[in-house]
């Protein structure tokens, strides 16, 4: 099994390369990997502490925001349309091994 | 990190949401001494809020969601006791004694111990069938007894007494329930939101009885039915105390620790001995944004706690407090509210409840101290902000939900 990787740019401008673990969320992959996210709501798309922005391809790959995702980012620091996505919502896709995300700046 | 000199480890105490997160915390602090986290329970530590709300759906398995995973404590080194509880503390010593009769040192004592589920005090209380909602091994046991057509009373409607009985509902039980105030969730939300939610409840099939003091539990051998003050008695084959919780906290109590309806703490979390720390549901304090001692019973509270034990234990720098924020689902609708509201609060309604999406702002002294947002969440972080600056807000302003909360903040009156 190749390993799934995900590459980091963190609220400083700095990347670095995590493992992502099947059945993992991608939140899940940065909070365990230390990376400042708070998940203040453990992944039910209730806090929005876990902002990232994904590269237009992956978002669109992406299916579409839940009403909840969609309002929390929407008043989120820095919300891009074709871009804002709650991490916890992201589930593990060996298809998106090898992408870019960077994280929202903090409110 | 780790001074030279330092061998014993950070002892935590319970491994729920805020045990865990002080664990990682102090790791991604850059700590690299000893961590040791002992749970009385055994399974791998768990999400508690699915507990009441998806594992209790018809078919959902009955695994608990693990907080993290088994390798995360393997590759951040924090050693795990599972199902051993903590005796006592030898403050003396720095020490605690474990059921097994081992000792352990701490060099810092972190008490997670959570609260438990209040219990009914009541004859017959003891009866087979009458259940309380806390660990998963509750949760496991309640899923068993909800079949179609069960009858299911519910003693409480809290937080999770309406969890539990949408789930009820949902599995087709028949189900009611009995609560000592006149609406449901009087302690938490104001008059408009208890009715939204009665009447979504009723919707799906609950009954309520208000008003209802429980007075006995009969049966022979097993709950048969359930006896009120007024003479009533309701039939059932399960009950189900949701009546609130008590601080887990005897073993500090034991140890001499302060404790006042939860353990003291200070504004790093320290209890009444400098070495010893406690976090979550526990805990006794004053809120940062409403200066009031409270206890909160919340997930964002466990883990900004955590988050505090992790930085005064590694002198990292103090984060700024969040606003406290806590959530429910019940028939699939969210209520999710910011801020701690008091009774005396104005209250303004925003958006109308019979069109089943709307917020209700909650002002003290004209500024901002809560809201409650039903079925949508864009009001929720702008009002988060809106309540940690103390910004005055406009009434009229903020009851018009075509107008964003944000620009229902007053200009700040100009200094002469």
């Amino acid at each position: 099994m190749s390993k799934n990787e995900v590459t980091v740019i963190d609220r400083e401008g700095s990347a670095q390369t995590i493992a992502w673990e099947p059945e993992q969320t991608l939140m899940e992959a940065l909070r365990d990997n230390d990376l400042p996210v708070l998940a203040s709501c453990g992944g039910t798309a209730s806090c929005a502490t876990c902002h990232v922005f994904v590269e237009k391809e992956v978002f669109d790959s992406l299916g579409e925001r839940s009403e909840d995702e969609l309002e929390l980012l929407v008043e989120a620091e820095g919300y891009r349309e074709c871009g804002s996505r709650l991490s916890c919502q992201i589930g593990f896709d060996s298809g998106l091994s090898g992408v870019t995300v960077t994280l929202a700046p903090e409110d | 990190m780790v001074e030279p000199g330092i061998t014993e480890p950070v002892v935590i105490v319970g491994a729920g949401h805020a045990g865990v997160a002080v664990a990682a915390a102090l790791r991604t602090r850059g700590w690299n001494g000893r961590i040791l986290l002992i749970e009385a329970e055994k399974e791998i530590p768990y999400e508690r809020p699915p507990l009441s709300k998806d594992l209790l759906k018809p078919g959902a398995p009955e695994q608990a969601s693990p907080l993290r995973t088994e390798k995360f404590y393997v590759d951040k080194g924090i050693e795990r006791l599972a199902g051993l509880s903590v005796d006592s503390i030898d403050r003396e010593g720095r020490a605690i004694l474990l059921a097994d009769g081992s000792r352990q040192g701490y060099y810092r004592l972190v008490i997670a111990t959570g609260s438990r589920a209040r219990p009914l005090s009541v004859p017959g209380a003891q009866l087979p069938g009458v259940l309380a909602l806390r660990t998963h091994d509750d949760a496991v046991e309640l899923k068993r007894s909800l079949m179609p057509g069960t009858r299911v009373a519910i003693i409480g409607a809290g937080y999770i007494g309406l969890e539990v009985a949408a789930a009820a509902a949902k599995i087709g039980c028949d189900t009611t329930v009995l609560e000592f105030q006149d609406r449901v969730m009087s302690r938490v939300t104001s008059a408009p939101v208890s009715r939204f939610f009665e009447r979504l409840h009723q919707g799906n099939g609950v009954r309520f009885v208000f008003g209802a003091a429980v007075t006995a539990v009969e049966g022979s051998g097993r709950v048969e039915r359930l006896l009120t003050a007024d003479g009533s008695s309701y039939r059932a084959d399960v009950v189900i105390a949701g009546i609130g919780v008590l601080p887990a906290q005897d073993l500090a109590e034991a140890a001499g620790l302060e404790c006042r309806d939860g353990i003291l703490v200070d504004d790093a979390c320290r209890t009444s001995d400098p070495l010893i720390y406690a976090a979550g549901d526990v805990t006794r304090f004053t809120g940062s944004f409403d200066g009031t001692s409270q206890r909160l019973e919340c997930i964002q509270n466990a883990l900004a706690q955590a988050e505090r034990v992790a930085e005064d234990i590694t002198g990292s720098p103090a984060r700024s407090p969040e606003v406290p924020w806590f959530w429910t689902v019940q028939h699939g609708v969210r209520l999710q509210t910011a801020g701690v509201r008091h009774p005396e609060d104005e209250v303004i309604v925003r958006g109308t409840p019979a069109e089943g999406k709307f917020s209700v702002v909650y002002l003290r002294d004209g500024r901002l101290a809560a809201v409650d947002t039903i079925a949508g969440l864009a009001d929720f972080r702008p009002a988060k902000k809106i309540i940690a600056s103390g910004a005055q807000i406009d009434p009229a302003a903020a009851a018009d939900p075509a107008i964003p909360l944000a620009d229902a903040v007053r200009a700040p009156i100009p200094v002469r």
